[in-house]
């Protein structure tokens, strides 16, 4: 296994490097940098602070003083967040996104496994409508229209939770987890609902039902592991994906997250950050599929790792 | 009368239970915390190099320069108690107040005061304000060493002669100078910190403040927290002990905040809200003018722009009134390129005196002159940033340039660094331009026009440039103004631009805030702010 591991950790060096190769230079190409939101600065000031950045040298010196400060770890410094290094800003912001999307993982894995057991055993009944609606609604409304309406209901009008901020305290995690939530649940109930459907169907259940092993012990020791197949393999991405945090989510409730880091700092050309948040996420998404994959290696007997 | 040993037994316990409920009751001099709300996440509170105007907000609260603004928006002495200019207009000369201290105790000295400005100009600060004190304010010798042509800070004209004067030489008279030196610009530097703690210096278990609070908190995305500063010099006048700035990033998130009771005032309100606040919070709500100019810019390097028939056709073309209403942002119509400000007798462009359908006839008989009718129409592209507000005035604009005139104008939305890059390159034919002045006076615009200054408008004028430079040698406010007011003339009859709309400032703010006035800077001190109790 942890072979398995280290073969997987070494394959992905070159996909990180091709994802930090391609991010340094379609960042370059977008008009603009990270000082031309500033028409005041007069050229002679404009080619000091270039200067100062070494936003004059040529891309390619650029680039390879980029990957030499990579590997000493340097992200270099944000533009625009000049009391922090890039390092800190991420490592300040994760902890909230990761504990936020982790959270929403769980809930949102539970209910709609919950949920797609409960359609795929009494098909077309009322219990499978109703799980479709509540996905389908999780799933269609987008979450800057759910977040304020729950905001609204129970911040101003309820008072029973604080309208937006984080403090730590469990009132301010309630809102957005549950926003977050919510989508989720959509993708893993159908998913879970139809590998039931297909996994009730195999042989292996036959026979256990044949030997008259019961329908609960059929179900929820023999066919479940079957059908969360799909769903592991789901929900590798899918965290890595929401732990990253929602910049939706984290303007609408005001979370000190990562999430908003990725669409603000391309925004503000802010190279440095850019690429340290892209890599970050890529090294996320790696770890993602590759606990995925191991997941599914201890759950499938047919995989093995070696 | 005989009293029951029972009834005794219970007076004396009511008594002991309300006498010691008296204990528990919350004392009168509780501490006054105000809290504000800033529109950004803070990106930095060092002040010398933040140029943002939120986190400027919260260095006004930290920071005292040489000058300072009262809540209404006037100059007032700051760390300076007074000034004086040299005969030439080139020498300022600011004499500090005696006893002044840093909050951690240390004298506040001029010398602060000085390295301050050459840590702002500094190549290796890389400070986005580097311009004010080079381009902005010609201090003598700043531009060399911003370019790093002279490593030597001596070399810049500012200076301290002694512990308690500041002396600031510059190359070209700027009468509006004194506008620069308060706490966003010029805001004093505490070395010690600085060498101590290099880049963590401004973190709140180090920093060093002069202003009326000291920083105790900073989650750059969710609030700053600000405490008196008893070494403040007015810190007896100093009513609200605590300031809370709550970060949000979503207006509407602010406006429910204010709902539900956690913050005291917002940073801006949701334009789409205005009409239902006016009726629910009217005394509440304050929409006031703002700094802001909204115009469009020609390209007069493209043909056929090149030609004024045209542009004065197009410029004509545009109901002012009937784009303010669609822009529902509380904006006002701006005939004048600069914002309206007291004592300056802002110009008009032709079309603003006349009735609408004079208007749209000489819109039609010059595009007519310009060489287009039916048989030849123009088409054209109108590159805005890509906020609601700038894509709507684009397409209205595109909207009644189809009706008066039959123009096929496109919208190009892009973002604000595309957008600003756009204009740079100048691969641009319309452009919505926008422009937010300094302070409150027609210098910022009007010095940003000078050909000079921004080359970007593809615009030559001698006359201009005569008109700039002569105003520059007027101290006398009234008189400088009249000379100003023919320079922006030039422009406006010119027609390479023509101006829009002006947008306010948009706040709630409760009614137990005292002392908050509507200033046009949309800085207001919260030493100047307490709250009825």
């Amino acid at each position: 296994m942890w072979r398995y591991i280290f073969r997987r950790v070494l394959g992905s060096l070159p996909t990180l490097f091709a994802l930090a190769t391609i991010t340094f230079f379609i960042l370059r190409v977008a008009p603009g940098g990270p000082f031309s939101d500033n028409r005041r600065l007069t050229p002679e000031a404009l080619a000091a602070l270039n200067r100062a950045y070494h936003l004059d040298e040529s891309l390619p010196q650029q680039y390879f003083r980029y990957l030499w400060n990579l590997l000493h770890f340097d992200f270099g410094p944000s533009v625009k967040y000049r009391d922090s290094t890039v390092g800190e800003l991420i490592l300040n912001s994760f902890p909230v996104s990761l504990e936020i999307g982790l959270w929403a993982m769980v809930f949102s894995t539970l209910i709609g496994i919950v949920l797609g057991i409960a359609g795929a055993l009494r098909r077309n009944g009322m219990i499978d409508y109703g799980a479709g609606a509540i996905a389908m609604v999780g799933l269609a409304i987008p979450i800057f229209v759910i977040g304020p309406i729950l905001q609204i209901t129970f911040g101003l009008d309820l008072h029973w939770l604080p309208v937006a901020g984080w403090d730590g305290t469990l009132a301010t995690k309630i809102l957005p987890i549950a926003v977050l939530t919510l989508p989720n649940i959509a993708y893993v109930s159908r998913l879970m609902r139809g590998s039931m459907i297909e996994t009730i169907r195999t042989n292996y259940v036959r026979t256990a039902r044949a030997k008259g092993l019961g329908e609960r012990k059929t179900i929820f020791k023999h066919a479940l592991k079957g059908a969360l197949l799909p769903v592991v393999a789901y929900l590798g991405p899918a965290t890595a994906v929401t732990i990253t945090g929602s910049i939706a989510i984290e303007q609408i409730f005001q979370i000190p997250g990562i999430g908003r880091y990725f669409i603000t700092a391309a925004q503000d050309r802010d190279y440095s950050l850019v690429m340290g948040v892209t890599l970050f996420y890529g090294t996320i998404v790696v770890m993602g599929n590759m606990l995925s994959d191991i997941a599914r290696g201890l759950i499938d007997p047919k995989v093995s790792y070696d | 009368m005989a009293i029951s040993y029972r009834a005794a037994l219970s007076a004396v316990a009511m008594t002991a239970l309300i006498s010691s409920m008296a204990l528990f009751a919350p004392t009168a001099s509780a501490e006054m915390v105000l809290n504000r709300n800033i529109g950004t996440t803070i990106s930095s509170l060092d002040p010398q190099i933040n140029f943002l105007v939120y986190e400027g907000w919260i260095e006004e609260d930290l920071y005292e320069g040489l000058t300072a603004y009262d809540a209404a928006g006037n100059i007032i002495p700051g760390a300076a108690e007074k000034w004086d200019l040299s005969a030439d207009g080139l020498t300022y000369t600011f004499h500090l107040r005696d006893g002044l201290k840093w909050s951690n105790g240390d004298p506040l000295v001029a010398q602060d005061f000085v390295n301050s400005i050459i840590r702002i100009l500094d190549p290796a600060t890389a400070s986005q304000k580097n311009y004010i004190f080079s381009s902005t304010l010609s201090v003598s010798g700043a531009a060399d060493f911003m370019a790093g042509k002279n490593k030597d800070p001596k070399s810049v004209g500012v200076s301290a002669p002694d512990d308690k004067t500041v002396v600031v030489k510059l190359d070209k008279p700027a009468p509006y100078a004194l506008a620069y030196f308060y706490s966003f610009y010029c805001p004093p530097l505490h070395k010690p910190s600085l060498d101590k703690f290099g880049k963590d210096w401004v973190k709140p278990e180090n920093i060093v403040t002069n202003g009326a609070y000291k920083l105790v908190e900073n989650n750059a995305q969710s609030q700053a927290v600000l405490v008196k500063n008893p070494n403040f010099h007015d810190a007896a006048n100093v009513k609200v002990d605590k300031v809370v700035y709550k970060v949000t990033e979503d207006e509407n998130t602010a406006l429910k905040l204010y709902k539900s009771g956690a913050i005291d005032m917002t940073y801006d309100v949701p334009t789409d809200q205005l009409d239902a606040l006016k009726k629910s919070n009217p005394d509440e709500l304050h929409v006031g003018p703002g700094l802001s100019t909204y115009y469009l810019d020609f390209n007069l390097k493209k043909p056929p722009f090149d030609n004024i028939k045209l542009r004065q056709a197009l410029a004509y073309a545009i109901d002012r009134d009937a784009l303010v209403k669609v822009i529902k942002g509380g904006d006002s119509v701006s005939c004048s390129f600069t914002i309206p400000i007291p004592q300056y007798p802002s110009p008009k462009p032709a079309e603003c005196g006349m009735s609408k359908a004079d208007r749209i006839a000489a819109a039609k008989k010059l595009y007519a002159e310009a060489g287009y009718g039916p048989n030849k129409k123009l088409s054209l592209s109108i590159t805005v940033q890509s906020k609601a507000s700038e894509k709507k005035r684009g397409e209205v604009i595109a909207v009644m340039w189809k009706q008066v005139l039959g123009v096929d104008a496109k919208v190009n939305a892009v973002d604000r660094e595309a957008w600003n890059n756009t204009f740079t390159a100048g691969t641009w034919e319309a452009y919505g331009d926008d422009l937010v002045g300094d302070f409150v006076g027609p210098e910022p615009y009007l010095a940003y026009m000078d050909p000079r200054a921004e080359a970007g408008y593809n615009w030559e004028s001698k006359d201009y440039e005569a008109l700039w430079d002569k105003a520059m040698t007027i101290t006398d406010t009234a008189e400088r103004y009249k000379v100003l007011a023919q320079a922006e003339q030039l422009i406006l009859d010119s027609y390479y631009l023509t101006p829009n709309l002006t947008e306010p400032n948009r706040h709630l703010v409760r009614k137990t805030v005292k002392g908050w006035a509507d200033s046009p800077g949309d800085v207001v001190p919260t030493r100047f702010l307490s709250i009825e109790q």
